[in-house]
Formats: C-alpha cells, structure tokens, sequence
C-alpha cells in the first residue's frame, strides 16, 4: 500500500516479457498481449501535459486550498496522473517528472510522480 | 428470455433527509408498491442498490433490513454495489432474475444517504472508486477527474463555459417543475457565468468547472416493481405498461489516463450500443433521456456518445434547444443529477422511475408529450462502469 511508504521511493510501470509494452497502473495480465510476467522499469522522464486541472474539491488528506492534477503524455506514449508543480500550467506543454511528497498521512509522508516545468524557450512549446 | 414489464414507481423527495437509511428505502419502496397493482401476488426477489452505507453509515446488508421493514418474508434479497452505477445495475440483476424465470415481481430500490456525512468525507467516499496508486493517492476526487476531462474536451470541440451553464441553467430550470428534486433554485446565465457576483457565486471547484457544473450532495431513495410480462397480463392495468426494452453495460479502464482517447467516452458508446439493439430501436426513436450529468460537461459528451448526435455537436444541440424540454429531445425533464440530486446508490433507479412517468404521461409539469421511447446512462466510476437502459411503453391487449 503506498500508505505505507515511509521514504523516498520510485514509482514503476511494468515491462510485459512477451510483447514488452509498458502499463501503468499495474494489471496482472498484459493489456495488449495477455501475458502475465512483467518486470518493473522506473517511471521518469519528459512529456507533455495532456490536461490539468486545479482542483478545491479536495479528499481529506490535504489541508491546502487546491492542488494541481495532471495527465502528463510521457513521451514514448505512456501516460500518467500526478502532480503539477507549474505557476503557469498549459495543455501541451513540456514538462519532466520528479519523485516528491504527494500527501502527508497519519502514517507519513507519500512520495509519488510530481510535474515540474522542462526550462525551454517559449517557441519550444507545443500548444496543443 | 421473458420480456419484463415496470408494474410500479414510486421515490423520495430528493435532498438533505433526517430520516434514517432505512427510513428512506422503506418510504420509496411503498410508494412503488402501492403504485403497482399487484394483486394477491406477492415480491420473490428484492435487489437494494447503495454504494456507501457500509462506510458512510455503519450499516450493511441493507437489502435484508428492507425486507424486514416491509415484512415481505420469505422473498430472497441482495444489494448491488456497482459505484454510481449500482442504480441500473441493480434493475438489471432483477430483470434478470425475470427473464430467467426465478422470479416473477421483483422489487429494486436504490438508497444513499450521503449528507449523513460531511462534504469532505462524502467526496473522499466518492473518490475510492478511483485507482488507489494511480489515482486517489494523488489526491484525485471525482471533480478533479470531470475537470481534467472538460479542458481536454473543451480544447478538442471549442465548448466554453458558456456551454456547460446552459447545462446547468436548462437542468435547473427542469427541476423547478419537480416535485421531488433537490434543487428549485432558478439560475441565470447572469449570476452564474457573467455577472461581477458570479466569480463569488459560482466558485472554482475542479477548473474548468465551477460550483454549478457540479451536482449536489444529496440523500434519497427510488424505487421500482418490476415484473415478468405474464404476470401484468393477469392483473388490472390501463391500456399500456412500459416495458424495459432492452439493457447493456460496458467497462473501461480503472485509470483514465489509460485510455487511447480519455474524452471518448467508449463504456457509454458501447452499453448504448447494445441496449438500442437489444431493444430493437435506434437514438433516432428515443422521446426523452436521463442522461447522468454529475457534471455539465458530461451531459453533453455522454448525448454523443450514446449516438444521439454527432461527435462535438452535442453542445450545438444544447445552443438549439433540441435537448430543453419542448425541444426535439429533452435531456434530463427531472433536472437530471445536477437539479435532482445524485444520491449515488439511487440515482440510477430515479433516472428510470422519471422515464416510467414520462411514458406513462404521469410526469406533470415537465411532461415530455406523446413519448413512447426512452433511454437512461447510468455512468459509473469516471466512465469504467457503464448502464444503458431503453424502455418502451407498449399498449396492452385485453384479448
């Protein structure tokens, strides 16, 4: 249970050993090829952000007034939902991961995937 | 498969309650009881639908406690925990239960009692449906899911905010001729969207949606007494009975960012799908629809996805006044979710009592007139659990 993690940790996608498509979250047979042995391979990277949100209907772990969700398209094509650490969020934009503090439970702190900006020219960016 | 007849409907007044869980599964199931003409015969099978009870109000087993507050000993009992879904689903475990002939009357209620709660721990309810490491973890609610979803389908079809508040004005606007929804407030596209106040008014809560694309936090109960067709034949009904035509379900993804395209609702499309064809009918020939609006935006793409208009034109539809009361097809009479409230567990049961009354002509002020077809999505989870339901009002023979 990620509850449970104390420290710093890294969050993992899983490697089919048949057809080598990676999924996340995890599933126990392989969403392409059906195949059930995978190998963990660390999630991280550069993407674009696909959508965000800033959200105030918050669950009861957090004390702050809204948190920033995002679904990041890392490239390579998998896709994940974390958070946004961005003063200036914008769909298509490119963004790297970082492992940080995702909420602070009863039971510690809970690391997972944070967003942060990749420092490109404005020209860079994708819009869309 | 034995065809299935609806003999009676009966619901709560939807809203905050001070009565107990029990209390509101009882008064809707008795006045879906009284409201069929039964007989002597008596109910072999009820079917409870709830999503949180064991959670938000230390209770379970509910299906049983109805059958003993009702005194309908022997008849079997189970609850159906399906999400936001468990309405439908439990009306298809009892048509089911008909079509196989291990029951002829079956009663199927959907109950939730949500405000037993407060706000916060009601929303963290609702988001456990979400992927626990993919999702919840992250702090994800279902707003915040409906809010990711509507930026990326705003961007992809050129929606405002403009669109989603015709939603919520149309849907208000419906529920003020309902009797037994949770919301009579009329809204303005004034005080919501454009006036200086609205900013207050209609605050943020997953952006791009705002308080008013959200539907509310609601306690309530609906119910329904379904029954195999020979039956109805022996009893003294009027000259028609509506008739559930045809259901289907589909699944997607647990974790939304896993789907190829995250604003093609494909549960939606697929259950549709397979209940227009089991029911022999296609979106064309569809009077009235419940469709489930626990967010503006979702109206509009699930009017899409269920074939009722093209991909990206169902706001242009809304603009219309196709889907408003009077209009082509009237979306959501009852005010939908947003107007009527969204009891979770009862939800999907009260979108298909409104279509018994819009067919029967019992639906009063927001009366759709001459509908003879219906059609309800009942969207669980964020769209991975998925009921479509297509009901028929056929006229009877007294041969």
């Amino acid at each position: 249970m990620a509850d449970q993690i104390q420290g710093p940790a890294i969050v993992t996608g899983s490697r089919c050993r048949s057809c080598s498509t990676v999924s996340y979250p995890q599933h126990a047979l392989c969403p392409v090829c059906g195949h059930d042995g995978f190998d963990p391979v660390p999630i991280a990277g550069a993407g674009n952000v696909l959508t965000y949100t800033d959200l105030y209907a918050l669950s009861l772990a957090y004390a702050q007034r809204y948190l920033r969700l995002a679904i990041v398209q890392l490239d390579g094509g998998l896709r994940v939902t974390g958070q946004l650490l961005d003063p200036d969020p914008q769909m298509g934009k490119r963004v790297k991961t970082k492992i940080g503090v995702i909420r602070e439970s009863e039971g510690g702190k809970v690391y997972g995937l944070q967003f942060v900006p990749v420092q490109t020219s404005v020209s860079d960016v994708d819009p869309g | 498969m034995r065809p299935v007849a609806i003999l009676g409907a009966g619901m709560t007044k939807f809203g905050r309650s001070d009565s107990t869980l029990a209390d509101l599964m009882s008064e809707a199931s008795v006045a879906a009881l009284r409201d069929a003409t039964m007989g002597n015969r008596s109910v072999d099978a009820v079917v409870v639908a709830n999503m949180g009870a064991a959670r938000i109000n230390r209770q379970t087993a509910i299906a049983s406690a109805l059958v003993d507050r009702l005194n309908l000993f022997p008849a079997a009992a189970e609850t159906v925990e399906n999400g936001p879904a468990s309405g439908a689903s439990a009306v298809k475990v009892g048509v089911q239960a008909i079509a196989a002939g291990m029951a002829d009357i079956v009663l199927v209620t959907g109950v939730e009692k949500m405000r037993a709660v407060n706000n916060l721990e009601a929303t963290d309810f609702v988001a456990s449906l979400s992927h626990p490491e993919a999702e919840y973890v992250y702090g994800v609610t279902l707003p915040s899911l409906a809010g990711m979803f509507a930026r990326l389908y705003m961007s992809r079809y050129g929606l405002t905010r403009r669109h989603l508040a015709m939603v919520s004005i149309k849907n208000h606007a419906n529920a003020m001729r309902n009797p037994y929804a949770h919301i009579h407030q009329e809204i303005t596209m004034e005080g919501i969207l454009d006036a200086p106040e609205a900013r207050v008014n209609n605050p943020p809560i997953a952006e791009p949606l705002h308080l008013y694309d959200c539907c509310p936090v609601s306690d309530g109960a609906a119910s329904l007494v379904l029954a195999s067709l020979d039956v109805v034949q022996h009893l003294d009904r009027p000259d028609s009975v509506v008739m559930i035509a045809g259901i289907g379900q589909a699944t997607d993804t647990h974790a939304v960012h896993e789907r190829s395209e995250p604003t093609e609702l494909s549960a939606v499309r697929l259950a549709a799908d397979q209940a227009f064809d089991r029911a022999g009918v296609g979106p064309g020939e569809i009077d009235v629809a419940e469709l489930h609006d626990a967010f503006t935006v979702l109206e509009i793409a699930e009017s899409e996805a269920a074939g009722f208009f093209p991909r990206g034109e169902g706001h242009v539809a809304l603009e219309q006044g196709v889907t408003s009361l009077g209009g082509a097809l009237p979306i959501n009479p009852s005010g939908g979710l947003k107007g009527r409230g969204h009891p979770v567990g009862a939800t999907g049961v009260a979108q298909l009592v409104e279509l018994t009354w819009q067919l029967r002509g019992d639906a009063g002020a927001r009366q759709v007139a001459g509908a003879g077809n219906g059609f309800a999505c009942n969207f669980g989870g964020f769209g991975n659990n998925v009921v479509a339901t297509v009901l028929r009002s056929e006229r009877r023979d007294h041969g």
